[in-house]
């Protein structure tokens, strides 16, 4: 490098740290001091009470109720999500008649693709009260469908028995349009001469996805993983607006347990915080994990 | 390849043929079944959208009465409603005049950054990095409360440009982590070259890497724009009081909740779709563009 | 852009430079609480013709609960203020998201002159009790009411309307509307099906029998915010066993949820989910939902306060006559009578006790209170206020008539409770879910009332939350 390089590392880098250290680590490092406090959020007045905010919260059964609520999100989201993704996915690229030029698309992919990938521009709060209206009890679309094929209906987010399952399938329908178009574009990124071979050692579809083409992905699937584990964590949003965690806290989740302890039922703002604190290492910890457990995973196949 | 391949398949061709029926049928099936859960889907995603739309041009009786059926005359009102009196068309301009901002000064800050993390070495550039990416693991509404004493004492509270600056800063994690492993994947010897050539380190950047970084770029300012233009809580807090300068998602959920007091229903959808239409209609004019954008660099 | 602006942008960018040194010290105060002290409140002289010592050109910002009231009744107020104070400037906004809105501007020290706090998205009382935010309004109490004269605007004010807003004995929120609650029909469709309303509770039940087998939903209820169905259920205790049942509850008492007032409460209202006497799909319905299926004639009874019919405004068939009713007797040993509703003073206005203009806010509540503030108050949102006899010579709709009616018929029988403003998370998210799984059948009597007593007891041991006992 024959001209200084520095001129340009702190033009670049100067700024947009400063505007990142001003907005985004100083109040997050604020928060990480007010979880140590007993600060109501009204008044200057915070007491430090060093760690009593996390023995609190070892001992509080409404977030140990909401962990597991997002423990089972973490478990299923990503997981359904990715299969039912690829699935659609492959029919759209592979599920077309088997040509002698090894593998092509089902008519009309592009107008699926276009079409799955609608809930990806709306915003959350418009698919929250969308489907909050689709599963009304009486007249909501599923209800009627349920109804005109002579069929009783559960009450869906009124029951907590069904509430969770029904939040969780809107955030699975908010998500897979994205993953099909994002799977569809990494399985077009493969050489048509790969399946070509493959398939004139008459391998069937199924052993072709199963063999080459999500091998061949794992890549992808890798990062959709990691984004759908902490989507799974956060889940704030939809469940505010569609339960906001009821009923008897069966879709509670960790975010709005937060969200209810400082701006909700209470002003305990020391005591969300420290929640905000343990949800920050959780994230962190599945985000690793998530990076861990399929780079592994990566090597068996490669 | 393909013209020597040719004649081999014709070769092989009829003694396959004998096998080749029962497969036939089977692919039938399968692509009727595949259709199926094809178009399962897609009337699982467009229903709930199409009767929002519908239920815009309805009375609210109608809507209370009977979800699934049709409205029983266009009630254009319910759009001027929501457009005038629930100002939904002021905030949308609002919206547009912020998000341009604040995509604008996400992409040259981001790409900036990325750039530096991708192609140069210094000191403690780990740790910067890392400072960056962290806050992606960070919800945002727990930095609420301290983040709006910070952009008050700037003096920014209530302005456009303090929710300018504030998205930027907040989507800078996503858009450095996406931005580094792109120019990342980008050759190294046309750098190189244009190195060789003389070409300074300002240059190399506005002239050669820029331009070969384009599709990440495009795809990481679609990728922003969507979550700008839907950022819901940021100016909640931050843009209080002066109702003449809410965004769109501020003006929505006002209507939201309105209608839980006020159960003017069919003014609330008529919002929601004045909101959901424009946007829809952009993504089907470029949906190529937008789809590629979205997830081609994340494939990188 | 004036000079205290200026300084506090100099503070601040120091306080930017070094963000983590500030911190939560440096947050809270560093927004300028401190710089602003005396020197930055209005007072002006106390007279008879002022006895608030309103400043008379001091702006005055007012934020209103943009809810089922609107805020149009609260600018014809403000327009009254500027009548008298001509110099005065007016800031007014309305809001649903009072919490979220103003939370900041609390600890920045520089919050509002007047708050309506209200709705979903309220700030918690406790909170700010404890942490002394709020002003005291006794000064209003003992103030001349504008124009009923001879009175003292706490002699204006219906029986209970200062006690609800009472805290260890200091008056802070002044509670504007006087609600009623108890059981609502629809007249006409008790008319037409010669149906007439139980007032014991064997009665009702067989009057649920009738009305099931006529093809109609007895009840209804909001099953997304099924605490609408505590109401009925605790009047009903009260009403057996007397108001200490409610004192007892209020006081976090040990097992006051337990009591046997409750017991038998609880036992009889579980025969209307035994019996499956509730639409179907009401656990899964929001408050405007089951309204509107009640006012759709889908269900006869539904639980409310008195704002239901302007709730219901628009949605309310024309002739469909809404009727409230106090909740039935549990028999011949009820210690109050039928006639006796819980009848309290709601919709909460506060002025922050950081406010700049606290006597200006002060003089807002004074024009509130007065019989034509509250008049039109009434006129405009349908509601009664907490002035005496201020609803006389306005011409009611018929729902709002038929509360008066049981005001008037409950007289000193009435009864009320407030832990619900004590300790707003009991009854929003414990008791409130134990009521979705009780009505919806999940639960027994026996366990709804354990798991409301496992919420009360879970308060009384949080010694974070600031307890209150109170007085009667």
């Amino acid at each position: 490098m024959r001209h200084g390089k520095y001129p340009l590392i702190v033009t670049f880098l100067v700024p947009p740290v400063l505007l990142y250290v001003v907005f985004v680590v100083s109040p997050y490092l604020q928060t990480f001091q007010i979880s140590t406090t007993d600060w109501l959020g009204y008044s200057a007045d915070a007491n430090s009470v060093g760690m009593a905010n996390f023995k609190a919260l070892w001992n509080d059964d409404y977030v140990w109720n909401a962990l597991k609520n997002n423990a089972i999100l973490l478990a299923l989201v990503p997981v359904l999500t990715i299969v039912l993704g690829l699935f659609f996915a492959a029919m759209l690229n592979m599920g077309g008649r088997k040509g002698r030029a090894g593998v092509s698309g089902v008519r009309g992919s592009s107008f699926y693709r276009t079409v799955y990938f609608f809930p990806q521009v709306l915003s959350v709060v418009i698919i929250a009260l969308l489907w909050k209206e689709v599963y009304h009890p009486n007249k909501g679309l599923l209800t009627s469908a349920l109804n005109g094929v002579g069929l009783s209906a559960p009450t869906w987010l009124g029951d907590p028995k069904t509430a969770f399952w029904c939040v969780l399938a809107v955030m699975i329908w908010s998500n897979v349009g994205f993953y099909v178009v994002l799977f569809g574009a990494a399985m077009s990124a493969i050489p048509k001469e790969i399946y070509e071979a493959v398939m004139l050692d008459g391998a069937s579809r199924l052993t072709t996805l199963w063999k080459v083409t999500i091998p061949l992905l794992w890549d992808t699937v890798q990062v959709a993983w990691v984004y759908l584990a902490i989507f799974a964590l956060d889940g704030f949003i939809l469940v505010q607006l569609m339960t906001n965690g009821g009923p008897n806290f069966s879709t509670d989740v960790i975010g709005v347990r937060m969200y209810d302890t400082a701006f909700g039922s209470e002003t305990k703002f020391g005591y969300a915080s420290a929640i905000g604190v343990v949800m920050f290492f959780l994230t962190l910890t599945v985000a690793v994990l998530a990076l861990r457990v399929s780079k592994r995973d990566r090597i068996e196949y490669s | 390849m393909t013209t020597l391949d040719k004649p081999a398949a014709a070769v092989a061709a009829p003694a396959a043929a004998p096998a080749d029926r029962p497969v036939r049928r089977e692919l039938g099936v399968a692509n009727v079944l595949s259709h199926g859960f094809l178009l399962f889907w897609s009337a699982l995603t467009v229903l709930p959208l199409l009767w929002m739309f519908l239920s815009s041009f309805k009375s609210n009786t109608e809507i209370l009465a009977d979800p699934w059926g049709l409205p029983a005359e266009l009630r254009l009102d319910n759009w001027v409603r929501a457009w005038n009196g629930a100002h939904i068309g002021q905030y949308f301009l609002n919206s547009l005049l912020v998000v341009a901002g604040s995509v604008t000064l996400t992409m040259l800050m981001g790409a900036a950054a990325a750039y530096v993390f991708a192609r140069y070495e210094f000191r403690g550039k780990q740790v910067v990095y890392y400072l960056f990416v962290g806050g992606l693991m960070f919800p945002v509404f727990l930095a609420l409360v301290p983040l709006f004493f910070v952009v008050r004492n700037a003096g920014l509270f209530g302005t456009w440009t303090g929710l300018v600056l504030v998205y930027a800063a907040y989507s800078l994690p996503f858009t450095v982590f996406f931005l580094t492993a792109f120019f990342r994947t980008l050759p190294t010897s046309i750098a190189e070259a244009a190195m060789v050539d003389g070409c300074g380190h300002f240059r190399l950047f506005f002239q050669v890497m820029l331009p070969m970084a384009r599709p990440g770029l495009i795809s990481v300012a679609i990728f922003n724009f969507l979550s700008h233009w839907n950022q819901f809580l940021l100016p909640q807090v931050l843009m209080q009081g002066d109702e003449s300068k809410w965004v769109l998602a501020q003006g929505l959920a006002a209507l939201s909740v309105n209608q839980g007091y006020a159960g003017d229903y069919a003014q609330l959808f008529a919002g929601l779709t004045i909101a959901v239409v424009p946007v829809l209609l952009v993504y089907v004019a470029f949906q190529r563009q937008v789809q590629s954008g979205l997830t081609a660099g994340q494939l990188k | 852009m004036n000079r205290r602006d200026i300084l506090r942008r100099t503070a601040a960018a120091g306080l930017l430079a070094t963000p983590a040194a500030g911190l939560l010290a440096g947050c809270a105060t560093g927004g300028g609480g401190d710089d602003k002290g005396d020197a930055g409140t209005y007072k002006g002289t106390k007279s008879e013709q002022n006895p608030l010592g309103v400043a008379e050109d001091a702006p005055l910002e007012v934020v209103i609960f943009n809810g089922g009231f609107g805020e149009e009744y609260a600018k014809a107020h403000e327009a009254m203020y500027t009548e008298k104070y001509p110099k005065a400037k007016i800031n007014h906004s309305a809001t649903q998201e009072i919490s979220k809105t103003l939370q900041p501007r609390f600890v920045d020290g520089t919050p509002p002159d007047v708050v309506n706090n209200s709705g979903a998205g309220q700030i918690d009382f406790n909170g700010l009790v404890s942490q002394n935010a709020i002003a005291d309004l006794g000064e209003l109490l003992a103030a001349p009411s504008l124009d009923i004269p001879g009175k003292t605007v706490k002699d204006t004010l219906l029986p209970g309307a200062v006690e609800v807003g009472s805290y260890d004995g200091k008056f802070l929120v002044m509670n504007y509307t006087y609600t009623v609650y108890g059981i609502w029909h629809s007249t006409k469709l008790f008319t037409e099906r010669k149906w007439e309303y139980a007032k014991t509770w064997d009665e009702h039940i067989a009057l649920c029998k009738q009305i099931k087998a006529a093809g109609i939903a007895p009840w209804t209820y909001a099953g997304l915010h099924p605490r609408y169905m505590s109401w009925p259920l605790i009047s009903t205790a009260i009403k057996f066993g007397g108001p200490s049942v409610a004192t007892a509850i209020d006081n976090l008492e040990p097992n006051a949820w337990k009591s046997d007032a409750m017991k038998a409460a609880a036992d009889a209202w579980h025969q209307i989910v035994k019996d499956k006497y509730i639409l179907e799909g009401s656990s899964g319905l929001d408050h405007k939902q089951s309204q509107t299926a009640w006012c759709q004639g889908k269900a006869a009874f539904i639980s409310c306060g008195s704002w239901l019919e302007s709730e219901q405004k628009d949605v309310t068939p024309a002739g469909f006559n809404m009727t409230v009713q106090p909740t039935p007797s549990l028999g011949s040993g009820d210690k109050l009578p039928f006639e006796a509703v819980r009848g309290t003073a709601g919709e909460p206005f506060m002025v922050p006790a950081k406010a700049k203009n606290i006597a200006g806010g002060l003089e807002l509540f004074r024009i509130m209170l007065s019989r034509k503030g509250a008049q039109d108050f009434t006129k405009k949102v349908s509601s009664l206020t907490v002035v005496a006899g201020a609803s006389e010579g306005v011409e009611l709709p018929f729902g709002l008539a038929t509360v008066v009616k049981a005001l008037d018929a409950s007289g000193s029988n009435g009864f009320n409770w407030v832990y619900n403003n004590y300790y707003r998370k009991l009854e929003r998210n414990l008791v409130d879910a134990a009521c979705g799984e009780f009505f919806s059948g999940r639960i027994g009597p026996a366990e709804f009332l354990d798991q409301c007593q496992k919420g009360a007891d879970s308060i009384a041991q949080d010694s974070s939350i600031k307890k209150y006992k109170r007085a009667v």
